[in-house]
């Protein structure tokens, strides 16, 4: 690892002002566990390194008429927060299979969004949850939908001054609240190794259904294309429908023509694309099984 | 000898005694090279080629040697030794003119700090010219395919005469293709009459591709010199003198010039054999007259560590209906990287050896590519050779309707019946260990257990035979014995394996002490007797009886010493709870504490006990291994879990019965890794796609079931005890139980390992489609 400079901002605003000074030569470090063995390995070579850690405002899961994660909350956090395990279940998954333990420890989910790899299970959950992200610049904050986020592979809609404060999505209805509405998430992704791997093809889904027809179907899929994308056929194929095995069958199909994915060391493009179809599958299954518990 | 009786049961040989250092591993205690840091230590780092074949055209290193920090920084044309050496990895230290693999040093540098030195890195540039690439090996063995070698190709024996593994029956020699180094040819009967007569034919190809060792600790070495030129070097190495000798070489240093220190080694499976980085530290220290230090990344190792080769067999079996054994026909292709070193000759034997083939044909080629060098790894080419064999015997028996087990059985060699190279099998445990695993719970209940799958998943049951046959190396040892009636036992053996508690267990059974009173030293090159490598599956089978007659004549001294003090015939003395004594006159006796002490005293007459023994061997001690696996199978991603593991084996004696179930689970593992997730994967051009543990994927322990182990005792003629080795088996029969079992949860037979749910997934929608 080369030598590198180390600042210790202790809010978003001190945070901006660094990012600003140090600009393209600056990197934001919150659990380390993307970006250090990027620097062990060379592949980038901050100048300058920012750490997050020390920011209050970044922290922390708040539960009220939606969700709000802050961008260092952690993905064992997540994964063991009692209200995301009972109604953001496919986000609870997604964090649950991130690494080891200690990695999840670690492990931030604005790093995670932020590293922007097309493989990260943080990021096709919250997409089919509708979470926005928080971003916060030189000139204030703004919002920006997590589906219009990515923009390549490791590329963000982030300026080099900005940085991710926090996602925030609505609750998805259950009842009794909302009356007939119920709905269910589930996020499943394959990997040849059952810890530790980094996924072939991640699939999330998240159905609202009343009255036993479908009335909301957000399906996001990770590792088929350069970011994480919406299966918007299949999700708009679902809608208004009965989820019978026949039409969830068909919108797995469709989703597969959502899917770019290229052949890697990972896994070729004719598996991924084999993956998204039975995964979409599994994880509309399991979120309708979830919305009917 | 009568003073060889035992008098009493000693805490020694059978018990299972947990390894003395293994509180100081798991909590961090241990010091490693990477821990080691003398006043003035400097860092090194290598250069490394993107290119796996180009020409270097221009270097400059200039800006790196302003680099406040920087020490030295040094390519080829800074060591005018390493010209005119034989091409060999070893020599290979830095680049000449021309890089042949990606990864392969052109220069190095030693620095203040690791950071520095990483910084002079980026500060080098090298100009090179990219040259088209060997990358596949049946391509590489093609006219026109880009030679790797320079002029013609060497064969290197080295590592086949350091596992000592087969003796070949050379056959004729065919013309060597492109990049072909080596060959290798055994036959028996008429192939041609035998597939013409036969019922059934299968031919299959089993592809292995490189694996890496996977060791915890990667390669280190500290080096240092003193002002009259001698080198000490601080070494994770599986073997001290063989280390001493490679750096000798390369350096044109004399032998005793050379200290090596064996530092605690992480790990090694055959990859900590051969010098890596131990000549360029050492020519660092050298040029900047200070202590230099050089440990490698894990990325270092994955992208030019010393893999085991790619291993691509194809067979062709003919058989009668009813079983019978007609003909075998195989072509082995090892990939050996860039320069020359398989044991060839171990898979020849081992396709035409452990069934009885009354007609074979077996050819073998060892091919150059651009890719790093391979070396050995636990059991070198044995796993890849009985997932051919073992594969094709079980897909053999499906197709017959013969129960699987039942056909090893019936076909498999015995001892004395004739190997592929007509030598005779030696005693060897082979039939023992396919009886008990076929005799046991997990194989016997498998039709009724696969009735329990769930909806939508599959189960099936594989189990696979696969050995080792044995290593040999002469080796040295010597036993004193202490003031204080204790003894110490020096041997220049590294411990990698626990081998340091069982050379203590047979110490203190052959003396006739528990073993609290042993203690085993493993001294360095200058002051150890000599020793052979810890490889090979051979430490505990030729060290063990170089401690074994050591302590024999420590005790026989012992013995004489207190006859002249008690005025007895030695024949008439044992040797109870430390003291000897003259059987049937209770209280006439002399401990061992005083005839120590004696030996030490000032003015004393009494001669210490020193005894040492340094024996040759010639008789390897075959070792057989059988796995059975149960896995859950599901179709639709093709991930498979595992739900039990059985190894059967047999070890000729448990010296230390804990000791050998952890090398038979640790061997599992490893080879349950090269079944279904292991491979290193290279592009097109030779670069390695998977360099970091994330994608080189070693199973976790969520990935694996309980792993039950079945000890079998058919005790070796030559052996301490009776022993075998233990370290080979358990690593060579899991890729082939796994296919084994894939085959039987699906009807697919899988050759290609890793068997991967990509693999399994495609091959299952394409049947499904077929
Ligand atoms: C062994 C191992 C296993 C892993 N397994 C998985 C896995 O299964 N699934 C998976 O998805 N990932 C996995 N990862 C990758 C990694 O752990 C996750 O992506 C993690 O969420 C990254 O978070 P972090 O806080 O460690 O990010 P960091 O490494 O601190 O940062 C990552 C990147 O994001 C930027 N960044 C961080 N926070 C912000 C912010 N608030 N605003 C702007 N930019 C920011 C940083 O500058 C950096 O470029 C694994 C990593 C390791 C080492």
């Amino acid at each position: 690892m080369r030598r590198f400079e180390m600042i210790l901002p202790s809010s978003v605003d001190e945070c901006v002002k660094a990012l600003a000074t140090h600009g393209a030569g600056a990197k934001t470090v919150a659990g380390g566990t993307d970006l250090l063995p990027q620097m062990k390995n060379g592949l980038v070579k901050p100048a300058v390194v920012v750490d997050l850690g020390g920011i209050a405002a970044l922290k922390g899961v708040t539960n009220g008429a939606g969700l709000r994660v802050g961008a260092c909350a952690t993905a064992r956090e997540l994964e063991l927060h009692p209200e995301v395990r009972k109604r953001y279940t496919a986000l609870a998954d997604g964090a649950a299979l991130v690494g080891s333990v200690q990695v999840r420890n670690l492990a931030t989910v604005g790093g995670n969004l932020c590293n922007a790899a097309p493989s990260a299970d943080m990021a096709p959950p919250l997409m089919a949850l509708e979470a926005e992200a928080v971003i916060a610049g030189p000139k204030g904050e703004r919002r920006v939908p997590l589906s219009a986020f990515f923009t390549g592979v490791r590329q963000t809609v982030l300026g080099a001054d900005e940085l991710l404060v926090a996602l925030v999505m609505p609750a998805p209805p259950v009842p009794p609240e909302a009356g007939l509405y119920v709905s269910g998430g589930s996020y499943i992704r394959h990997t040849p190794r059952r810890e530790l791997d980094i996924a072939v093809v991640g699939v999330a889904s998240q159905v609202t259904v009343q009255n036993g027809r479908c009335v909301k179907a957000r399906i996001a899929l990770a590792s088929v294309a350069p970011t994480p994308v919406h299966a918007t056929a299949a999700e708009r194929a679902l809608e208004g429908q009965p989820l019978t095995p026949e039409r969830i069958e068909q919108a797995a199909g469709l989703a597969v023509e959502a899917a770019k994915p290229i052949s890697d060391q990972r896994g070729s493009a004719d598996f991924r694309r084999h993956l998204v179809r039975v995964l979409t599958r599994r994880t509309l299954t399991a979120a309708l099984a979830r919305a009917r518990a | 000898m009568s003073v060889m009786k035992t008098t009493r049961d000693v805490k020694g040989v059978g018990l299972s005694i947990p390894r003395p250092d293994g509180p100081d591993k798991v909590t961090g205690k241990v010091q490693y090279v990477a821990d080691i840091t003398p006043r003035g230590l400097l860092h090194a780092k290598l250069l490394r080629s993107p290119h796996a074949h180009a020409k270097i055209v221009r270097i400059d290193v200039s800006k790196a040697r302003a680099l406040p920090g920087v020490r030295a920084v040094l390519t080829a044309a800074d060591i005018p030794e390493l010209k005119g050496k034989p091409a060999s990895r070893a020599h290979a230290v830095l680049a000449i003119d021309r890089v042949v693999f990606a990864g392969q040093p052109v220069a190095a540098v030693a620095a203040d700090e690791v950071a520095i030195a990483e910084e002079a890195l980026d500060l080098i540039d090298v100009q090179y010219e990219v040259l088209p690439a060997s990358v596949d090996p049946l391509q590489a063995m093609k006219p026109g395919a880009p030679p790797v070698a320079e002029l013609g190709t060497e064969a290197d024996l080295s590592e086949a005469m350091a596992h000592s593994a087969v003796a070949m029956a050379k056959g004729e020699t065919p013309t060597k293709a492109v990049n072909v180094s080596q060959t290798a040819h055994v036959k028996r009967g008429d192939v041609a009459k035998g597939f013409a007569e036969s019922d059934v034919v299968l031919e299959h190809t089993y592809r292995v591709p490189m694996v890496h060792q996977g060791y915890i600790e990667p390669h280190a070495v500290l080096a240092e010199w003193d002002r009259s030129g001698n080198l000490t070097l601080w070494a994770s190495t599986q073997g001290s003198f063989n280390t001493r000798s490679e750096v000798a070489d390369v350096l044109g240093l004399e032998e005793n010039r050379i200290k090596v220190i064996p530092v605690e080694c992480g790990g090694g499976f055959g990859g900590k054999i051969r010098a890596l980085c131990e000549p360029i530290t050492a020519i660092l220290a050298r040029v900047t007259a200070r202590p230099v230090r050089y440990v490698m990344t894990r990325r270092e190792e994955l992208e030019a560590g010393m893999p085991a080769p790619q291993v691509i067999i194809r067979l062709k079996t003919g058989v009668k209906k009813d079983g019978t054994l007609m003909a075998l026909e195989g072509e082995t292709v090892l990939e050996s990287g860039a320069f020359s070193g398989t044991v060839l000759a171990v898979s020849a034997v081992f396709l035409g050896s452990l069934y009885k083939w009354p007609a074979f044909d077996i050819k073998g080629s060892e091919v150059l590519t651009h890719k790093p060098s391979v070396a050995a790894y636990r059991a070198p080419v044995a796993p890849q050779s009985i997932f051919a064999i073992d594969s094709q015997m079980d897909a053999l028996a499906r197709a017959l309707n013969i129960d699987p087990v039942a056909f090893r059985a019936r076909h498999l060699s015995k001892p004395g019946d004739p190997m592929a190279n007509n030598q005779p099998w030696a005693s060897m445990g082979a039939p023992e260990v396919l009886q008990k695993a076929g005799a046991h719970r997990v194989w016997k209940e498998r039709e009724a257990w696969k009735k329990g799958a769930k909806p939508g998943t599959l189960r099936g049951v594989g189990l696979s035979l696969g050995g080792w046959l044995g290593g040999l190396q002469p080796t040295g040892a010597s036993v004193k014995l202490n003031p204080d009636g204790t003894l110490s036992v020096l041997t220049g053996q590294v411990d990698i394996a626990g081998t340091n508690i069982a050379l203590a267990q047979i110490a203190a059974t052959a003396y006739g002490v528990d073993i609290d009173k042993v203690k085993i030293t493993t001294g360095d090159t200058d002051v150890a007797p000599v020793t052979g490598l810890s490889a090979g599956s051979k430490t505990v089978y030729t060290v063990g009886v170089a401690v074994l007659q050591a302590a024999q004549a420590a005790r026989k001294q012992t013995f004489e010493i207190a006859a002249a003090e008690l005025e007895a015939a030695v024949d008439d003395l044992e040797l109870v709870d430390g003291k000897i004594v003259v059987r049937g006159v209770p209280g006439k006796g002399v401990t061992l504490q005083s005839i120590g002490k004696k030996g030490n005293l000032y003015m004393s007459k009494v001669e210490p006990v020193i005894a040492s023994s340094h024996p040759a061997f010639s008789q390897q001690a075959p070792a057989f291994a059988s796995q059975i696996a149960r896995i859950e199978l599901d179709p639709d991603t093709g991930e498979v879990t595992l739900k039990d593991f059985v190894i059967v084996q047999d070890v000729g004696k448990a010296i230390n019965p804990l000791a050998v179930e952890g090398q038979m689970q640790g061997g599992a593992v490893q080879s349950l890794g090269m079944a279904l997730t292991e491979g290193l994967v290279y592009d097109d051009q030779g670069r390695l796609t998977n360099p970091s543990l994330l994608d080189y994927r070693k199973l976790t322990a969520a990935d694996l079931p309980n792993l039950e182990t079945v000890i079998v005792e058919v005790p070796s003629p030559a052996g301490p005890f009776g022993a075998r080795g233990v370290g080979e088996p358990p690593i060579i029969p899991a890729p082939a139980a796994i296919a084994n079992a894939i085959a039987d949860a699906t009807g697919v037979r899988l050759t290609e390992a890793p068997l991967t749910p990509e693999r399994i997934a495609l091959a299952l929608a394409r049947r499904g489609a077929g």
